[in-house]
């Protein structure tokens, strides 16, 4: 076929297909929307992409790989990391990728918000092809932190006098043709990219906020390739041939944070109770339609190291939580609500839903834990009030969706939710010493050998105390159409690998 | 909602009406009683009858949860006639009070009036009720505020024109010159007139209001769960749309009935 | 005509104010830390809002006194600058530009579909009250007004993207694009404008006037055009003007069904993220708007029926 017959054709395949735009291009639909372009408000839509990269990516099994950072090192002390960048990255402007415009990058990424933040740096410079990052104290996560998005590595011409970024100039294998915020983005191959020339052109990526919609999409074969599809659609698209679906389980837990300093949860039985009282694998099947989902412990199987296969499970047994209650002083009232010291065991879950799936666990929970005497109320508010209500100490119980792989090592997570004073996403009043210690050491600790008891601590001692209680775990959906091949899935989600997809043939 | 103001109103109750006013009582009947006799928990959940069809164990089926979709349905029902009611109630007293302020007085309390109406129009309404609904999330007060403030304007507008029109006509001047009390020339000469017309606008205001907050429960700033509000019902069940059409079509279908009767009992003429 | 112009214009400047002043007001009042809110706008649920807040106070100087602020965005409104949206960073005339601009064009497609079924339907109608095409249009008007419109929406999408493949299910950018969101709300508007129109020209029809010419044997096409339409536009129009406004709010469901960038969506997201300037500037545009069309139609009306009227 030449390859005007071959345009001409697809043109064709385009209309009767009702594709809307060229053929030639790659649909990409997901649901997160460009809110400022500001790489720590949506670096990770241009990271996903492939506009702009970090100095270390991840494998799709979760290992740490070069990603603009060829290879690095750190000094006998631990507080010297060299990280020696691949010579021939070039930004979109032409602008060859050196170490000095990396460590301005880095600086930039340091002085906003982002995770750079929890890492004790002293200074970021530059030694010929290598970006130094010199630390305080010994820090074995660091080149983790570094896949993270707001680290990625942008041109100087991308920030203005101020120091603002007002346009993304990476380095990745696309370049950003039309940005449209906040719900659409055009991209084209760069033509540069080190790792060779993508599979696809051009790509387009739609954000649709509602699952239906992104179904309906796939469907009707707009859509190439759909991220974060909702279990009910899957079932559906499941039954369609022109469809594949991939689904990769993503280290991120819902969870109900408790305030463990409030006279409904200061009782370690009491919070037990809590645990008992869910039915983990109803939930499971009914929302995210896969009771394997069900989070009998914090990590999910998909995280080595730190799901831990002999623990002893968290369980449903409404007769123990009726116990643990009791155990704790609680005792039914007139009305059925149970009842200490004059209180009514009466509370107030916050969640949020910025994920479609918690109103609907809250709704679950609220239902289980009337059975057995406990009056929660459920209020559906914006994802700020519940770290406020944390900060100031009135947050009674949340819902939250908590993702592990923020940074790819989980230390990351632990750090800012079960050190002193707890965390937004992490524990409430509940300060333990020993947990405390176990993840500093983890924190300097790099060797596998030596991190898998500490690792173990860690889980006993939060499957023990629950500062927060694991409902269910996730998963992520990703649906394409027939038209293409070699989709990846990445549960990380740092990359989706659009470079390698080729047409099918 | 309709601006075409003052058009006047034949009297006789045509087979159209009729028959919304049938369907409104029913519905009614169902809103009101259903409640009452269905004795199930329209909040209870029971996981093993997640999405169970109609006609088994559960009249209607049962929702995801495995929670009685009659239960919820007839809830719902309460629920949105009672928010629809009460706004509608919100708006035509004001609205109406106000407007005929304003045609009896004339001048300067009608161009102060007609100012604060034009810019509560100039408000968008979606931004006043969102605004409103920030200050108590998922709570009913905002809500049924918010619609009141948007639907008041309505009111005004159309009674100010109709009884300015009225108290215009030599009789009705005629009895203000004599020197009759006003509320004996309202009651007498003015209400007997607008009566339709402010029935068929609450009418027409209480079907916009079932709209609302249906529309507003699916971009997730409505009520909050478990409350059984049909479109809360509608978006909670949308995603089972393929595999339990029925179960999302249930409230669809009772929206569309509420709004229906209404639409039929406010016809004006043959419009 | 410099009368009607200068009054617009006053009319103009003081929506402007009341409109910028109760927005301020009502946005400032809102229980909750705007910090915290606009952090978590920013950098999404799994971010470290408090931390992140804490930046966001100091950059955005939220501490300084309510009236300075205000005084600030009376400053720059006078410059014509409607300032930077607090969660983005994007002047809010551009962001206008782009979602109101999308909402706009959605209405003004709505409104076409509707003008291209609406009238014609409310003609057939009227011209012979209670027949045959009287009452299928009623019942399809009743009908099309009680559906909700989200699940009109899901259905169009269902015939005619998966069912027939006809057109795109969602998204924005291209024309193909616009028309099942333009056909949601379209449908929902003829519904009634047909209603309106049928009314009219039943009306008209009947006037004297109309039925003195009808006798001098004009046919009744060119009778239609000369005196039915004329008379009959004029209520059509005021109502697809008050519809035009409505519209560029009500659109709020379509959008976030067809993942379209559109001003309800804006709006949603500016309010919960205590983006005060956006809301200040979506809402001073469209009262802006509101102003413009209400002139608009009463010029337009007045020039069809140049009769001059007592309300």
């Amino acid at each position: 076929m030449n390859a005007a017959s071959r345009l001409a054709a697809a043109l064709l395949a385009g209309c009767v297909a009702g594709t809307g735009a060229l053929a030639q291009t790659l649909n990409v639909v997901g649901p997160w929307e460009i809110a400022g372009i500001d790489p720590a408000q949506t670096g990770y839509v241009f990271s996903r992409m492939q506009v702009a990269e970090t100095l270390v990516t991840t494998e799709p099994s979760g290992q740490l790989a070069p990603g603009l950072a060829e290879s690095w090192s750190v000094d006998a002390d631990g507080l010297t990391w060299r990280f020696a960048l691949r010579g021939n990255a070039v930004f979109h402007d032409g602008t060859p990728v050196t170490a000095e415009i990396a460590a301005r990058s880095l600086e930039r990424a340091r002085d906003g918000v982002g995770v750079l933040e929890q890492v004790p740096i002293a200074e970021i410079t530059h030694d010929g092809p290598e970006v130094v990052i010199r630390l305080n104290s010994s820090f074995a996560a660091l080149p983790a932190y570094l896949v993270h998005f707001s680290t990625i590595i942008l041109a100087p011409s991308s920030y203005d006098d101020a120091g603002r970024v007002t346009q993304i100039l990476g380095s990745g294998p696309y370049r950003i043709d039309r940005l449209t915020p906040p719900l659409k983005m055009e991209l084209v191959e760069s033509g540069q990219w080190w790792g060779g020339s993508p599979g696809i052109a051009e790509v387009s990526y739609t954000a649709a906020g509602r699952d239906e919609t992104r179904a309906i999409m796939a469907e009707s074969g707009e859509a190439d390739l759909v991220f974060s599809v909702l279990p009910v659609s899957v079932d559906r698209l499941r039954r369609n041939p022109d469809l594949d679906i991939q689904i990769a389980t993503i280290p991120r837990s819902r969870i109900v944070k408790l305030n463990a300093a409030s006279p409904f949860f200061d009782d370690i039985a009491e919070r037990q109770a809590i645990s008992h009282a869910i039915d983990r694998l109803g939930i499971s099947n009914v929302i995210p339609r896969n009771p394997d989902l069900a989070a009998t412990q914090l990590f999910p199987p998909a995280m080595p190291g730190w799901h831990q296969a002999d623990l002893p499970p968290l369980e449903h047994d409404a007769g123990r939580a009726a116990e643990l209650l009791a155990q704790a002083g609680w005792t039914p009232g007139s009305d059925g609500i149970l009842q200490q010291d004059g209180r009514r065991f009466s509370v107030t879950l916050l969640t949020y839903s910025n994920w479609p799936e918690l109103p609907p666990i809250a709704t679950a929970l609220q239902a289980q834990l009337r059975e057995v005497g406990i009056e929660m109320n459920v209020a559906v508010g914006n994802s700020s009030e519940i770290p406020a209500r944390h900060q100031d100490g009135t947050l009674e119980m949340a819902l939250i969706s908590r993702l592990y792989s923020i940074v790819p090592d989980p230390i990351g997570a632990l750090l800012t939710d079960y050190g002193p004073g707890g965390g937004d996403w992490g524990a409430t009043g509940w300060d333990n010493d020993q947990m405390q210690a176990v993840i500093a050491d983890l924190a300097a600790t790099a060797d596998p050998e030596a991190r898998a008891p500490l690792q173990r601590r860690a889980v006993e001692i939060l499957q023990e105390e629950l500062p927060g209680i694991p409902v269910t775990w996730s998963e992520l959906a990703i649906v394409s159409g027939k038209r293409i091949t070699n989709v990846q899935v990445d549960p990380l989600e740092v990359n989706y690998g659009l470079a390698a997809i080729r047409w099918a043939e | 909602m309709t601006h075409i103001a003052a058009t006047p109103i034949p009297r006789r109750p045509s087979r159209t009406r009729l028959a919304g006013a049938l369907l409104l009582a029913l519905l009614a009947g169902f809103a009101l009683l259903g409640p009452v006799l269905i004795e199930a928990d329209p909040a209870r959940q029971d996981f093993s009858a997640s999405l169970a069809p109609a006609g088994g164990e559960y009249l209607l089926g049962a929702d995801h949860y495995g929670r009685s979709l009659l239960a919820r349905l007839a809830h719902g029902a309460r629920l949105s006639f009672g928010m629809a009611f009460l706004s509608a109630l919100a708006a035509a007293v004001p609205g109406v009070a106000l407007g005929l302020l304003a045609a009896w007085r004339g001048g300067w309390t009608r161009r102060v009036l007609d100012f604060l109406s034009m810019i509560v129009l100039a408000l968008p309404g979606l931004l006043l009720v969102l605004l409103l609904l920030a200050f108590a999330p998922g709570n009913f007060g905002p809500l049924f505020l918010g619609l009141a403030l948007t639907l008041w304007v309505e009111f005004y507008r159309v009674t100010r024109a109709s009884a300015a029109v009225l108290l215009s006509q030599p009789h009705i001047e005629a009895a203000r010159l004599l020197g009759f009390p006003p509320l004996y020339i309202l009651r007498k000469h003015v209400a007997p007139s607008l009566a339709p017309t402010v029935t068929t606008l609450a009418a027409f205001a209480m079907a916009a209001a079932i709209i609302a907050v249906s529309t507003l429960s699916a971009i997730s700033v409505g009520l909050q769960p478990p409350t059984p509000e049909l479109g809360n019902m509608m978006i909670e069940l949308l995603p089972y749309y393929s595999e339990a059409p029925l179960h999302v079509l249930l409230p669809a279908i009772l929206i569309f009935l509420m709004v229906l009767a209404l639409q039929l009992l406010a016809r004006r003429d043959t419009a | 005509m410099r009368r009607f112009l200068l009054l617009r214009l006053a009319q103009a400047g003081i929506v402007t104010l009341v409109v910028g002043a109760a927005c301020f007001a009502l946005m400032r009042m809102l229980p909750g830390d705007p910090a915290m809110r606009i952090a978590a706008g920013r950098y999404g649920p799994d971010a470290q809002i408090a931390q992140a807040a804490e930046r966001v106070r100091l950059e955005l100087g939220l501490d300084r006194p309510l009236a300075v602020q205000f005084l600030d965005w009376l400053g720059d409104l006078a410059r014509f600058d409607l300032g930077h949206s607090l969660v983005t960073g994007a002047p809010v005339l551009e962001e206008l530009k782009v979602q109101l601009g999308a909402s706009a064009w959605l209405a003004f497609w709505a409104v076409a579909v509707s003008l291209l079924i609406g009238p014609l339907a409310g003609v057939l109608a009227g011209m012979r009250p209670g027949g045959m095409a009287d009452r299928a249009g009623l019942a399809l008007s009743i009908g099309l007004r009680a559906v909700p419109p989200f699940l009109l929406a899901l259905g169009l999408m269902l015939v005619f993207a998966v069912g027939l493949r006809l057109l795109p299910a969602a998204g924005y950018g291209t024309a193909r694009q616009m028309v099942l969101p333009a056909l949601t709300l379209g449908l929902g508007l003829a519904a009634v404008s047909s209603r309106v129109t049928r009314n009219a020209v039943a009306t008209v029809t009947h006037a004297p006037h109309y039925l003195f010419a009808r006798h001098k044997g004009l046919p009744e096409a060119a009778l239609i055009r000369r005196h039915g339409l004329r008379n009959a536009a004029t209520p059509v129009i005021a109502y697809l003007g008050v519809q035009a406004i409505y519209l560029v709010e009500g659109v709020v469901v379509v959008e976030s069904i067809f993942a379209f960038p559109g001003i309800g969506h804006a709006l949603v997201h500016a309010i919960v993220e205590r983006d005060v300037p956006m809301v200040q500037g979506t809402a001073l545009v469209m009262g802006l708007m509101f102003v413009a069309i209400t002139a608009m139609v009463d010029a337009i009306t007045a020039w069809l029926d140049p009769r001059p009227r007592s309300a």
